[in-house]
């Protein structure tokens, strides 16, 4: 062959290197890489300096003021002279809107999540996605000005009508099935044909009515209610189980798709319907994956700024009663933002640092929730890999 | 259980999941139809001609002579107001001193204030130095409603204590009866629209101008622009470092401990309250490093940047190990080293995949508040150059909105200005991503061939 | 079988450069010009993932010029053996060598060994057709473009040259700018072997290369092999035992990772040594 080779047969062309070039070529891959693992670090390194520029403004706190009074005490009056900083129901505000979105989210996530894997064809997946991704993507601040201008006042003028309407619309349904389930359980144990029929017929019957009046009563009740202020916690636990809610069915799904269709297949193949396949199957599998999107739902929640600020109502006391609902509450991330614009006047006063400890407060339970949710991912997984 | 109660049982479980989807949808649509709705009217009203003058005044817009001509029409038929507040200021001169006189007056000067917020400086007022009241009502439906606060008294009935008090209105002409102003009420209602010339206008300049007088006229240019600005400048400094971090994770990192510290050290930065990220900036990037001398879009940029990190090295990682491995095999089988088998082969194949990723975390970055409170964000400011933003701070959508709706002392007034802010900002993100699913869309199109 | 005078020669050649086996030349009309040396030799040669040893002590010699083809049942260690002949089995962070493969005369998992500089020289065509998602050029290009070459007349030069060895020129010739993926499997298929010509290697590694294609394609291959041979060192991985028998000169038999039988492929399939060959070629186990 008299074409022309690439290099026209010199020495690079050889496999085998001299020691020289060997040597060079190591050095270069070690630098090489270690400019990735450096970048690579970056992120260890900030999470590392996150800790500790935030401990180390949030410790002389600490110092000044002790651990008594900031989380025993429900004095809060940093701008008095000297200052009270009894954060206690402000850390009972964060716990009780986190808690409040927990009770929304959670179910509605992990039933969105089931639908999602399990009922749904995969035609109308295509574009349930989106949309979850679309809650997922609104800034906060529009949650926030959409809870404090158009939803708080609808809550103070119609909260009654509002509660009870929402109370016959969600209740309804489930107080109708529970009448069924329970009224053929009740007669179950007769399998005397046509009198078990007779029977069942007058349970049903007695209970549904008894069900009518409870849902009546209870809407009733609502109805009367008069909510004082529309920014209040049962505000601020609506739109935080919104934001929350994306995370949630997002990591649930992954958690039920990675259970595996065999698992499905075997509980269907023994006569089960597609609720008890789940219920009892799939779910009990998909458990620990479906406790870490919670876990990652409620960091979100806990975590979240702008809406607490906006429609809070940001008055630092604990509701009475403690789970008054329609109270106005203060968070912590609310609370680290609004006093700063004052607090950085006078950086080194604890006004300053108590800021920073609650911070600390909140970047400690993100870390452990974090650290909590991601052991029980990797145990799933190696659940499900029969490890 | 019956198998009947079983069946109904499972389709009440489907009806519960489909439901709670709708619900999610639904929400959705809470959300957003009444920020599009009432958002839209920030550049859709009809504007009076106190709009127009503004317009020709503040920015050259508009045409002069037109505008002249309006003012001269409109004027005749002010003129008529006016010289009835005056007949009334003269006959009030001539009265009584007493209880009687004192109530017109206090009266009086409501009326005052609110025919100056339809029409501007009354005859005899000083020139007001702040521009909102140098101006009438620019918007049609604020006069409206200025018109029917200058036609009723607003009073509150307390008379049954177990409920809420209720509002009532009682007509102020009833007030002035049998004086000279009396006839002001009529003339007022019916002669409005001649006063101010409502047009149904486009007002383009909402996104395109400067805020006058703290939002109260004029646009959110500068808030559009210091979103910008933050969002493209955490990208510049983010979207590197996550890509070659992917690259380290995907194609060079052992599988030892100090990853699994690594790995977990990214998800521990994803979960960090975005307003820790705030005090991170605050206390690192402007006490201890000094990047700038206070509030800076450079600071702001830097929070945000460390903030959208894990998602974008998420995403590129994703991206990066969703490329088939038999490239990286063809490659390295021609004689490739690894270093460009990653450039020339890998990181083309991942690129549409890691730009979704990188267009979902420039909207997150445009939308974030929390981080930018301590570090860039001011309320008032005016639109700032290139050059500026090593040291000063800017406004951007995200603050402004928070700022527009809960702190500012005129808050219900320039609704429709949070409105249109809401509105901007919320399509920037929701554009970028609809663009990024629609190019994850082709992308899996791309791959099933 | 009587040796002839050339074979001895070779043998001769091969006892020198460490060859462990007499070597059989096939017969006149079939032999290629200077072929026939060894050109690459196992010695004890194992493969390991983790404690795993997927090919164990194998002892051969592959000789230049010829085609040779390695069967054996799923999992027996054949792939193994063929992509531990570049290093690509460096790509799996468990696994590893002992003994000694020689390459050229030099230890291909030597100290000093490059085994960026070893790829180029064994070339390998993989189970699935994977032409990059570029043009038909720049796949081709892609090779000599990495090892420095930028005038454009000679990449076009090159191009054209492979695409022709590879018998493709003619069907892609007037879309050379359109991707790659367009074109049929079979056609991607040779423009992947046309890629791996174009780096200009001395051994070219086929993976069962026609294991996703249809038989028309299948055919198209085989012709190409036919025309290569004689020119590169060819080794086919296959599961098809016709294939093995229709393009190779030599055969390799492996089983759970021993090298059970190596021989002139006619004797191989004719008159095998081993009882386990015999009862897979004759179908008893697959």
């Amino acid at each position: 062959m008299a074409e022309a080779t690439l290099d026209g047969g010199k020495k690079s062309d050889a496999f085998v290197l001299t020691p020289e070039k060997l040597r060079r070529q190591r050095i270069a891959r070690f630098f090489g890489e270690g400019f990735l693992l450096l970048v690579a670090s970056f992120v260890a390194i900030v999470v590392l300096f996150i800790f500790y520029f935030v401990a180390v403004d949030a410790i002389p706190f600490f110092q000044q003021r002790g651990f008594v009074e900031f989380f025993s005490s429900t004095n809060w009056y940093p701008a008095d002279e000297p200052g009270e900083f009894g954060a206690l129901a402000i850390i009972y505000g964060s716990g009780m809107v986190t808690i409040g979105s927990a009770l929304i989210a959670v179910p509605l996530g992990i039933s969105a999540a089931i639908c999602l894997s399990d009922v749904l064809p995969f035609s109308i997946r295509q574009y349930a996605k989106p949309v979850i991704e679309m809650l997922a993507a609104i800034p906060s601040v529009a949650y926030g000005f959409f809870a404090l201008v158009i939803f708080a006042p609808l809550l103070q003028n119609y909260g009654g009508p509002i509660l009870m309407w929402a109370w016959w619309l969600i209740a309804g349904p489930f107080v109708i099935l529970a009448v069924i389930v329970v009224s053929d359980l009740l007669t179950s144990g007769d399998k005397g044909g046509a009198n078990r029929e007779t029977m069942r017929f007058i349970v049903t019957a007695v209970l549904g009515v008894l069900a009518v009046l409870f849902l009546y009563w209870v809407g009733k009740t609502l109805n009367a209610i008069q909510i004082l202020s529309g920014t209040n916690a049962l505000n601020v636990s609506l739109i935080l189980s919104f934001m929350a809610l994306p995370t949630i069915v997002s990591v649930s799904e992954d958690s039920l798709q990675a259970v595996g269709r065999e698992l499905r297949e075997g509980s269907y193949a023994l006569g089960a319907t597609r609720a008890e396949t789940i219920v009892k199957t799939v779910l009990p599998a998909a458990s620990s994956g479906i406790l870490a999107a919670v876990i990652l739902g409620i960091m979100r929640a806990i975590g979240e700024t702008m809406v607490v600020w906006m429609a809070s109502g940001n008055s630092s006391h604990i509701p009475d009663p403690w789970y008054n609902y329609l109270d106005s509450i203060r968070t912590l991330t609310a609370t680290i933002a609004g006093d700063m614009g004052e607090a950085d006047q006078v950086t080194g006063s604890a006004r300053y640092h108590v800021l920073f400890a609650m911070g600390l407060l909140l970047l400690v339970f993100s870390f452990i929730s974090n650290l909590v949710s991601e052991r029980i991912v990797v145990r799933q997984r190696k659940i499900l890999a029969g490890e | 259980m019956d198998l009947g109660t079983r069946k109904i049982l499972d389709r009440s479980f489907t009806a519960v999941g489909v439901t709670s989807i709708l619900l999610m949808a639904m929400a959705l649509l809470v959300v957003i139809v009444p920020i599009f709705s009432n958002g839209i009217g920030a550049i859709f009203f009809k504007g009076t001609i106190e709009h127009r003058k503004l317009q020709y005044n503040e920015f050259r817009k508009g045409n002069p002579d037109v505008l002249q001509q309006q003012i001269t029409e409109t004027d005749s038929y002010r003129n008529n107001a006016f010289s009835i507040v005056e007949a009334f200021e003269a006959e009030m001169e001539g009265m009584e001193p007493g209880e009687k006189k004192k109530e017109y007056a206090s009266q009086y000067t409501s009326v005052r204030k609110i025919l100056a917020h339809l029409l501007g400086p009354l005859p005899g007022d000083m020139e007001p130095i702040l521009l909102r009241y140098q101006y009438g009502a620019t918007r049609w439906e604020k006069a409206e409603e200025a018109l029917h606060e200058l036609m009723f008294v607003t009073k509150w009935d307390y008379s049954d204590p177990t409920k809420m008090a209720t509002q009532y209105f009682v007509p102020r002409a009833d007030e002035f009866a049998g004086t000279a102003l009396a006839d002001l009420f009529p003339y007022m209602e019916n002669n409005l629209e001649k006063m101010l010339l409502p047009e149904q206008t486009f007002y383009w300049g909402f996104i395109t101008e400067r805020s006058l007088d703290a939002h109260i006229f004029g646009g959110i240019w500068a808030e559009i622009q210091g979103t910008f600005f933050l969002a493209v400048g955490a990208m510049l400094f983010a979207f590197p470092l996550g890509v070659i971090a992917a690259i380290y994770f995907t194609e060079y990192a052992k599988d030892n401990f100090f990853t699994s510290i690594l790995r977990s050290a990214n998800s521990t930065l994803a979960g960090v309250p975005s307003i820790v990220f705030g005090l991170f900036g605050l206390a690192f990037f402007i006490n201890t490093m000094k990047v700038s001398e206070s509030k800076s879009v450079l600071a702001g940029s830097l929070t945000l940047a460390i903030m959208i990190l894990p998602t974008i090295i998420r995403a590129a990682e994703e991206a990066i190990l969703a490329v088939p491995k038999t490239y990286k095999e063809a490659s390295l089988g021609l004689g490739s080293t690894k270093w460009r088998t990653i450039v020339t082969v890998i990181l083309p194949a991942a690129l549409p995949g890691i730009i979704t990723g990188g267009i979902i975390s420039l909207g997150r970055a445009a939308g974030e508040t929390a981080p930018i409170i301590f570090t860039a964000a001011v309320s008032v400011g005016a639109t700032i150059g290139l050059a500026d933003v090593f040291n000063s701070p800017t406004p951007a959508l995200s603050w402004n909105i928070y700022n527009l709706a809960s702190e500012h002392e005129a808050a219900n007034e320039i609704r429709h200005v949070q409105y249109g802010m809401v509105l901007a900002l919320i399509s920037i993100v929701l554009l970028l991503n609809l663009s990024a699913i629609l190019l994850r869309a082709r992308i899996s199109q791309k791959l099933k061939g | 079988m009587q040796m002839t005078a050339e074979e001895r020669e070779v043998n001769k050649v091969a006892a020198k450069s460490g060859a462990n086996r007499e070597i059989f030349l096939p017969p006149e009309r079939e032999r290629v010009k200077d072929g026939g040396k060894p050109h690459v030799s196992a010695k004890n040669f194992s493969i390991f993932y983790g404690n795993f040893e997927a090919v164990k002590k194998v002892n051969a010699d592959i000789l230049s010029k010829y085609v040779t083809a390695i069967i054996g049942p799923s999992g027996c260690g054949k792939s193994t053996f063929l992509r531990a002949i570049n290093r690509m089995n460096d790509l799996i962070p468990s696994c590893y060598t002992t003994g000694t493969l020689m390459f050229d005369g030099e230890d291909v998992y030597g100290r000093y060994t490059d085994e960026v500089q070893l790829r180029k020289k064994i070339g390998m065509v993989f189970q699935k057709p994977n032409p990059f998602p570029k043009s038909i050029f720049d796949n081709i290009a892609y090779g000599p473009r990495l090892h420095g070459v930028k005038d454009k007349k000679m990449l076009e030069e090159v191009v054209e040259k492979s695409l022709r060895k590879a018998a493709l020129w003619d069907e892609v010739k007037d879309r050379l700018d359109r991707n790659a993926l367009g074109l049929s499997g079979g056609q991607q298929q040779r423009l992947c072997v046309a890629r791996t010509l174009a780096v200009e290697p001395e051994i070219l590694l086929l993976d069962e290369p026609t294991s996703a294609l249809d038989p028309k394609a299948t055919a198209k291959i085989e012709d190409l092999i036919e025309e290569l041979r004689g020119s590169y060192t060819i080794l086919i991985v296959t599961h098809n035992m016709q294939q093995a028998s229709r393009v190779s000169d030599y055969t390799m038999f492996y089983y759970e990772g021993d090298l059970v039988e190596y021989a002139p492929t006619k004797q191989l399939f004719t008159n095998p040594r081993d009882q386990v060959t015999e009862d897979y070629i004759t179908g008893r186990f697959s």
